[in-house]
């Protein structure tokens, strides 16, 4: 008896249905997680092994070169909004007076590079003691073995 | 006449989604920051608890204008730090400890110094050697305090002391 052998066509195909979901899903975390840098000037901070995580809406007052001019200007971010050129010290005293009289908590972040001479950063840290801030954090960046050596 | 019915299926098309989708996570994974924003953290001294410290009874940094530092009247590196603390610190948790600097010292240097303080009190994770209970008593005198010191002492003792 002869048998007829029926071959059964199978499509290939790779199943995308969950694609989708695993998409969303990763949209979902870099949402929560992502931290949009306010500050993008270019400044090498100190290193430290120490390192505390900056809070979410910190004050940035940023303290960088203007290699051309030999001198050292401001920039500064209310933690909402892209950091902003900051003609003077008066104006930037005037700027932390304006955050810390909303609220005192939030914390203050010195971004200011390693080399720069302290008394500009002993002006900060005055003023902020003045406009009654409780904490400021130093940014640094890590300091690892290579350093040490 | 009879009229053929068309039968169509209602649909949303979600194709394009998973595109859209990949389009998103590439967009936050760009401007996504994770390590960039971290620093050392300091509490600043509100004015009903700021109180002189006794210079006799700290341990005094003194920065200077090259980077390198005096550490109670003796030039020290960084990695001295700890070691000097600690027995310190062990005896009398409370022992303050004093950072000056002088106006044209490298603010880096200053930070370098701080951040070996906090070491011996910090846990491994946060990147400390976990060997003492409590974070030292830190204080950093800015140029207006230095300034009403030499008011009431009529000099510098930051500089006079050593």
């Amino acid at each position: 008896m002869a048998f007829k052998h029926k071959e059964r066509m199978i499509e290939a195909v790779i199943p995308t249905a969950s694609m989708a979901d695993i998409a969303f899903l990763l949209i979902i975390f870099f949402m929560v997680t992502t931290q949009f840098q306010l500050d993008r000037t270019a400044v090498s901070v100190p290193k430290s092994e120490i390192r505390a995580e900056v809070p979410k809406g910190s004050a940035y007052v940023v303290i960088y070169k203007l290699e051309d001019l030999n001198q050292y200007a401001y920039k500064f971010t209310d933690g909402e909004i892209q950091s902003r050129p900051v003609p003077d010290v008066s104006t930037m005293e005037i700027e932390i007076n304006t955050v810390a009289s909303i609220d005192q908590t939030r914390p203050f972040v010195i971004k200011a590079p390693g080399e720069a001479p302290y008394r500009l950063i002993d002006e900060i840290i005055e003023m902020l003691r003045r406009a009654g801030v409780e904490e400021i954090i130093l940014l640094t960046d890590q300091r690892t073995v290579d350093d040490v050596s | 006449m009879k009229l053929e019915k068309e039968n169509t299926k209602a649909e949303i098309t979600s194709a394009s989604m998973a595109d859209i989708a990949f389009l998103l996570i590439i967009f936050f994974m760009v401007t996504a920051v994770f390590s960039a924003t971290k620093g050392l953290d300091f509490k600043l001294p509100q004015e009903e608890e700021d109180r002189p410290v006794e210079q006799e009874e700290a341990i005094y940094f003194k920065v200077l204008e090259d980077g390198s530092f005096l550490m109670d009247c003796n030039y020290a590196t960084r990695e001295e730090i700890v070691d000097y603390i600690i027995p310190k610190l062990e005896r009398w948790p409370d022992k303050p400890i004093i950072i000056y600097s002088r106006p044209e010292a490298p603010y880096g240097a200053m930070v370098g110094i701080y951040d070996e303080l906090l070491k011996p009190a910090k846990s491994e994770e946060q990147g400390g050697l976990g060997l003492l209970p409590k974070t030292p008593n830190i204080s950093i005198p800015t140029q207006s305090e230095v300034l009403e010191y030499e008011r009431l002492f009529g000099q510098n003792p930051f500089e006079s002391n050593c």
